[in-house]
């Protein structure tokens, strides 16, 4: 332990060197790319530069003699203690480097100097050279050019000039280009280059094509050995018959291409490491920082083959990246890239996915300018390899088999797997990389996220089951590195979690060998108090799912927007509500009164805190009223509720009342272009990308970025079904073709259906308030999730209740569909509410709204089985038993002899049906992504329940806890619990409330235990499974509460035995 | 069919007819103010955001202006009917009268569904409203104002256009504007004062002091905590409040049997009236279920937060020691639930009667818009106490001189206010 210390203290010394020499190497090459200033003005900041590598910098100087000039620093003097390096240009001493030390220092590897800088100097001679080689070489070309253009009339043989500098130079090139000549002669017909041809080919296909050898044949091969040879017989050949001017021309379109021929070699062979692609990327870009005047073909092949290097063989991403992406961007992406040496590593989906938007958008800007203003934070990328390195490096093989282990396992090791990954060391090289990353970031706040090879790939959306960690990126070097370490090993072993993994077996990719690319991005915002976040952000989607006006079409699209950080509007929010906006329909608003556009505003922010260095949750109101004013962009963001109205803010506005100060994006909706530029954005990512998109943005108050782009991901739930089409009409309940939304909802028991006919013949408002309430009522027996509410016209009416049943929220919120049935009435058919009333809920619990046109042509709507099925009403709820002709409670399977009612909605065709089908076996049932959405293993969670429930009652001395009797209800006992399903349990008590006490004290045991079992396997969590009713002798007499349950016609609870004590 | 269902405007004339029948009424005057004196049904042609012109079906119902201009809002409703708006515009000159302000009744609407519209649609519905109406409406013959999904916003509009098309300055058009823009202060607290003014009252005639007092209140909304901090600096003591759990999607009911402390409770809650369960737990409050608040020991119930909430079923478990139930919210009591209270002989503040506070504002609002200066608060609210003290006092006095269960006697108040004023006109 002891000697940790100094080591630890020596790695970081080194380190910071490491990171001195690559900034002054990092410098040098800024200058060196500056082609177009003087060699004077370059050299003598070069010899500026220099000195700032070194370990004794505020001691060290330096000259470099180039030619007759000598370039000094501006504390040049000579000393003894110095070190020389020599710039050589085609094999010439053309000039030195010497550096000195002004003043004595301890001797090192090399006198006072470091090997490292023995090698850094010889680094910076070498680049000197490259630099003077390129000057060089664009001065040649540019004479070859003016000569051209001076002497273009009268074209004598110029080009010979510049063959005959090639054969002395570049002979290599030389019989390239007398070799294409050649080939272009034999096209062209020109007897002799075809003699030549054949006299050193042998190849007789050439002078006589109708002889081909079979194809099955092996072609021979030609002999270049004698083509070399004859080059100057072939540009003899060519002089006497091709124009000069051609001749020139070609030359140097083949010069050209020559000098590419390293790239794409470079790029297109797999046995070359990623340094050395990027290193070739790099000598070209500086090479040509103005542009190659590339052929289309070759710069089309260096682009698909550095896609595929860098980030994905996926044919349907190249075919349309490498119409959009260019050298120059690969350059910017990869020169900040940390790669492990001999890296052959790739970037990942997320990395691919935004490079390619931004490329598309960047090709848009100059026709549509709102785009211009996009931008991309920078971004640091690690290649995928760097993971598996990792995990050598610290010998951590063994868990590569955890996805093989039982998924109880994983997640109960997963925490483990986690601590090992954090505790573990990176790779020295890495750590330089990342060194050199967190110089270039400075202490802006950092998102680490992963960019998994199989994440975001064209049809497999992972979102979310990785991890994404924000750093505030606060502190000293050392700190902010190890903090980035540590979110990297985290981000490392987020592969092997329990939730990817079992995702990754239910696509079958689990023998996909994952790596995993990380991105470190920026965090887009501004210091705001102790805070930084963005001002606001957001995910929007170029389909919209969630319509809830039938004049907003799907194209249209949606954003979902929150203040500050974008997590909270990525995620469906249980008790919180982002901001909604149709971008295509910038008018039309989910919330439209003051009231509900309050009550749906948002009321939490995240935030990174960078006092405490973390990232948090805050509430709107605290946040606005301790720092609003600083927050840029904040007029725009948020209005004030006044009484009756909602009105802008000003920051003339004193006193102003925080609780009153909503955030509503409505200025930034009406008086800015955003929407437009949303709009814009989604409709040419989903053209050209041949996919519906979604992306997440940020603004820091003054400029709206792009963080992410994918194609746009379905939940399975809101993936669109395949809408069956081979099923008996019997079987058929309703369809419907307008204004679908995605999603499949499977095994409906229940359907709910008030009668618009009965509805409308209620006289008394009493009696329409009524049917309220027994829907309420129904909502709460009724198994969650498994019934559908059919019924005319608005639900959640409150006005004029007769068009339309008056419920609250509360009073639907456990259904699975919520449908609205318009009957024409005379020549005219009421408008439906689209859900509006509570639209928001509906959405954030995933609850399906469907319309129905029982009178349009081409739909249909089984009116015999929903009027004559038998009606359990009176048996669920007699108190509204006098209902019975308005509210029909349909037990489905009970009547349709077990079946269930199936519901597909497929907004791409604009379809729905329900229909009769049997719970497990519906073959069609397939999601686009061709996996049967049958609950497979949905049978596991109802059956271990079943079991546990029956263990329980056996060891339980019901006696001496006064329990007369126990049943099941709900989804265990129907058979439908899903993984996060409690287990409901009806006790009937006849003891004291000392034994109830006891008996509450037993029951939490199992309870808790239950959860235990329940979260290993499946990753469900909550404070307990079992969920346990107490009913009593009273209650059962009259049938209240959860009594009704006991033998009642549907969904009656089922006895378990008890154990005898 | 349409005539078998349920429809508000048979109902209102229902009530009506009975009223007139006690105070027999002549069959002229029961003809006239059965029906509505004046009804405008009107086209409003839109162009829309993608450029198509879409019309919009408008409507104003002036059922009775005898005693003043008429009084009442615009709604816009996707399944809007004549026959609504007809019952809410009597309803309105019920109100205005029982509270004895110089306004009669009226009602207006849209057919059309706001969720459906672009802001700029909306506007030109109501600019297209006010063209369609501008010589039949104006602060001398009929006073719009902000209802059903309609705000000050929409009102502002409306007001704009009207002053263009008039070419003057006409605030007192409309009511329900912001402060500042022709708006009144005092409007928030209105109506939660006014029902604590009306229990004042009553108590004061049954010899009770308010300290000696204490009360339950359904909901927590703006009436209700206005309602709360008047009642306790009268001195009474408010021991259980009810209100929404947004999050877990039920009512509860806090009680602290020592009394709520105002102040504290607003701490802990949201702009919705919703109370942070866990941390009133903290501050002492027991949380029960949303249904107990009825149940509780008290003189008084508030019930201020819905329709329908004192019903057949609930009715039994109010306390012995209830003697008042003010009506904050509208119709809070079942007809059935009614006839129970009455016999209990449990005093009833009723709705039309308790919380005319709102409506007593807006005519404030006019009236500092006419004659265009605008009083301080306190002048506002003291002014709220004189009207409601006395519409209370003549309420109270007619029911023990006639008999009266109270919600009767306000009806008939009300009632025989506009047919003397008809008669007094020459009109009948």
């Amino acid at each position: 332990m002891n000697e940790n210390g100094p080591n630890i203290d020596k790695l970081l010394h080194d380190l910071s060197e490491r990171a001195k020499e690559l900034n002054c190497l990092y410098q040098i090459e800024e200058l060196l790319k500056d082609y177009g200033r003087e060699l004077d003005d370059v050299l003598s900041k070069v010899a500026e530069a220099i000195p700032t590598g070194w370990q004794f910098s505020d001691v060290c100087c330096c000259k470099l003699d180039y030619g007759d000039h000598a370039y000094c620093s501006s504390n040049f003097a000579h000393s003894p203690w110095s070190q020389t390096a020599e710039i050589v240009v085609q094999g010439l001493v053309v000039g030195r480097i010497h550096v000195h030390y002004l003043e004595n220092r301890p001797q090192a590897d090399s006198g006072p100097f470091l090997k490292e800088e023995v090698k850094l100097i010889q680094t910076i001679s070498e680049r000197i050279a490259g630099f003077i080689q390129h000057q060089k070489l664009n001065q040649i070309l540019r004479e070859v050019e003016r000569a051209r253009d001076t002497v273009s009339p009268t074209p004598s043989s110029d080009w010979r000039i510049v063959i005959d500098m090639l054969a002395g130079t570049n002979t290599v090139l030389y019989n390239r280009i007398a070799r294409k000549l050649l080939i272009t002669l034999c096209r062209q017909g020109t007897p002799e280059a075809i003699e030549l041809q054949r006299i050193f080919s042998s190849d007789r296909s050439l002078s006589q094509p109708g002889t081909e050898e079979g194809e099955n044949q092996p072609r021979r091969i030609e002999s270049s050995i004698g083509l070399e040879a004859n080059s100057e017989s072939i540009f003899r050949i060519a002089s006497e018959h091709m124009p000069s001017a051609t001749i020139l021309n070609l030359v140097q379109d083949w010069m050209k291409e020559d000098r590419a021929g390293f790239l794409l070699k470079a790029v297109s062979d797999p046995s070359i490491s990623l340094g050395d692609v990027i290193s070739a990327v790099r000598r070209f870009v500086l090479l040509s920082p103005s542009g190659i005047d590339l052929p289309d073909f070759t710069k089309k092949s260096i682009r698909v083959a550095l896609l595929r290097r860098i980030f994905s063989d996926d044919l349907d991403y190249i075919r349309i990246a490498k119409e959009f992406v260019n050298l120059y961007d690969f350059h910017e992406l990869l020169s900040r890239v940390v790669y492990p040496s001999g890296s052959h590593g790739r970037l990942g989906g997320k990395s691919a996915g935004l490079f390619l938007a931004e490329s598309i958008l960047k090709k848009h800007a100059e026709e549509f300018p709102e785009l211009a203003a996009l931008r991309v934070p920078k971004t640091w990328y690690i290649a995928s390899d760097a993971q598996s390195v990792f995990v050598h490096y610290n010998n951590l093989e063994e868990v590569v088999e955890q996805k093989y282990k039982d998924i109880a396992q994983v997640r109960q090791e997963y925490a483990h797997v986690i601590q090992l990954f954090k505790n573990s060391q990176f790779p020295p090289d890495m750590l330089q990389g990342l060194s050199m990353a967190l110089d270039d970031f400075g202490d802006k706040p950092l998102v680490v996220r992963s960019s998994s090879l199989l994440e975001d790939r064209f049809g497999a959306a992972f979102s979310g089951k990785y991890k994404s960690l924000f750093l505030a990126n606060q502190g000293t070097k050392a700190q902010r590195l190890s903090a980035l370490t540590d979110a990297i090993a985290e981000v490392y072993s987020s592969t092997f979690g329990p939730d990817p993994i079992e995702y990754r077996i239910e696509r079958g990719l689990v023998d996909f060998h994952e790596e995993m690319s990380v991105m470190i991005q920026e965090v887009v915002g501004t210091h705001v108090g102790k805070f930084f976040l963005p001002s606001w952000a957001g995910v929007a989607f170029s389909n919209n799912e969630f319509r809830w006006s039938p004049r907003i079409r799907r194209e249209d699209g949606l954003v979902r927007m929150v203040p500050g950080l974008g997590t909270r509007a990525v995620d469906r929010l249980s008790d919180d509500y982002p901001v909604l906006a149709a971008p295509g329909q910038p008018g039309m608003r989910v919330n439209v009164s003051p009231e509900e556009i309050a009550r749906y505003s948002p009321s939490k922010i995240d935030v990174i805190n960078l006092e405490e260095n973390c990232f948090e949750t805050t509430s709107v109101q605290e946040f606005l009223e301790c720092c609003g004013d600083e927050l840029p962009d904040v007029a725009n963001m948020v209005s004030i509720l006044d009484g009756n109205e909602i009105r802008r803010y000003s920051i003339a506005d004193m006193d102003v009342n925080y609780q009153e100060v909503i955030v509503t994006f409505r200025t930034l909706f009406e008086d800015t272009a955003f929407l437009n530029q949303m709009h814009r954005i989604l409709s040419i990512l989903q053209e050209t990308i041949q996919s519906p998109v979604d992306i997440e943005f940020a603004s820091d108050g003054s400029n709206l970025h792009l963080l992410q782009c994918r194609p746009q991901s379905a939940g399975q739930e809101s993936a669109p079904a395949v809408i069956p089409r081979d099923f008996p009409d019997v079987a058929c309940v309703f369809s419907a073709n307008k204004y679908i939304s995605n999603g499949t909802v499977p095994d409906v028991t229940h359907i709910v259906y008030v009668d618009p006919e009965g509805y409308a013949s209620l006289e008394g408002i009493d009696e329409l308030r009524a049917v309220g309430r027994a829907v309420g009522e129904l909502n709460k027996l009724l198994p969650k999730r498994q019934f559908v509410l059919m019924g005319p016209g608005r639900w959640g009416s409150r006005g004029d209740i007769k068009l339309g049943v008056n419920v609250t929220y509360s009073d639907i919120n456990n259904s699975a569909v919520l449908i609205e049935i318009a009957r024409r009435i005379g020549n005219y058919v009421p408008d439906l509410s689209f859900g509006t009333h509570f639209f928001q809920d509906l959405v954030e619990a995933g609850i399906r709204y469907l319309p129905l046109y029982p009178d349009d042509p081409d739909v249909r709507f089984n009116l015999h089985m929903l009027q004559n099925s038998p009606n359990i009403l009176k048996d669920l709820i007699p108190a509204f038993a006098y209902l019975e002709k308005v509210i029909r409670v349909i037990d489905v399977p009970a009547c349709t002899g077990g079946k269930v009612l199936k519901v597909f909605m497929n907004a791409d065709s604009n379809e729905a049906v329900g229909i009769l089908s049997q719970p497990s076996a519906l073959p069609v049932a397939k999601s686009v992504e061709g996996l049967v959405l049958g609950k497979t293993e949905k049978g596991e969670h109802w059956q271990w329940r079943s079991e546990m429930v029956e263990r329980l009652a056996r060891s339980m001395n019901a006696e001496e806890f006064g329990v007369k009797a126990l049943y099941i209800i709900g989804s265990t006992k129907n058979g439908t619990a899903g993984p996060g399903s409690d287990i409901d349990l009806l006790i009937h008590f006849g003891g004291t409330s000392e034994q109830k006490e006891t008996l509450h004290q037993w029951l939490k045991g199992w309870s808790l235990c239950l959860d235990e079992i329940n979260y290993l396997k499946t990753g469900y969590r909550s404070t307990g499974l079992l969920d346990v009713h107490l009913i009593t002798d009273d209650d059962i007499r009259r049938q209240t509460s959860y009594a009704v349950k006991i033998n009642a016609v549907t969904d009656s609870a089922r006895e378990i035995p008890l154990g005898s004590n | 069919m349409a005539t078998k269902s349920f429809n508000a405007f048979e109902m209102a004339q229902a009530q009506f007819d009975q009223t007139a029948k006690q105070l027999g009424l002549d069959q002229a005057t029961c003809e006239l103010l059965r029906q509505p004196l004046r009804e405008y049904s009107f086209a409003i042609p839109v162009r829309m955001d993608n450029g198509t012109t879409q019309v919009f079906r408008g409507f104003r119902v002036q059922h009775n202006d005898a005693r003043g201009p008429g009084k009442g809002g615009i709604r816009f409703h996707p399944m809007e009917t004549l026959d609504t708006v007809r019952a809410l515009s009597m309803w309105m000159t019920w109100k205005c009268s029982v509270v004895d302000i110089p306004l009669g009744g009226s009602k207006g609407g849209v057919i059309c569904d706001p969720h459906n519209l672009s802001g700029r649609e909306q506007e030109q519905i109501c600019r297209g409203w006010v063209r369609q109406l501008a010589q039949d409406i104006g602060p001398d013959r009929d006073v719009p104002a902000p209802d059903v999904m309609t705000n000050a916003q929409h009102m502002l509009w409306m007001l704009d256009e009207y002053e263009t098309i008039r070419g003057a300055r006409f605030p007192g058009l409309i009511t329900g504007k912001p402060v500042g823009m022709g708006g009144s202060l005092g409007r928030t607290e209105a109506t939660g004062y006014g029902v604590v003014f009306t229990v004042r009252e009553a108590l004061r005639e049954m010899n009770i002091k308010p300290a000696d007092t204490i009360a339950s209140v359904q909901g927590f909304g703006n009436v209700a905590q206005y309602a709360i901090q008047l009642y306790t600096q009268l001195g009474g003591k408010v021991i259980a409040i009810s209100y929404w759990d947004q999050k877990e999607q039920t009512p509860r009911t806090l009680r602290k049997k020592d009394g709520i402390d105002l102040g504290a409770l607003l701490q802990i809650t949201d702009r919705f009236g919703g109370v942070d369960k866990d941390k009133a737990t903290d501050l002492g409050y027991e949380v029960l279920p949303g249904e107990a608040w009825i149940e509780q020991e008290v003189d008084i119930l508030f019930p201020s937060a819905m329709e329908n909430q004192i019903t057949a079923s609930n009715v039994n478990k109010i306390s012995k020691r209830v003697k008042i139930i003010a009506e904050g919210a509208n119709g809070p009591t079942t007809p059935d639930a009614d006839i129970e209270i009455h016999k209990r002989g449990i005093f009833m503040l009723p709705d039309l009667l308790a919380n005319a506070g709102g409506v007593t504002c807006s005519y404030f609002e006019q009236v500092q818009s006419n004659i265009n200066y605008f009083w301080e608060k306190d002048e506002v609210l003291g002014k709220l106490d004189t009207k409601m003290t006395s519409a209370y006092l003549r309420v109270s006095e007619l029911a023990r001189k006639k008999k009266l269960y109270m919600r009767d006697a306000a009806y008939t108040i009300a009632v025989d206010r506009v047919a003397k004023a008809c008669r007094d006109r020459g009109w009948v």
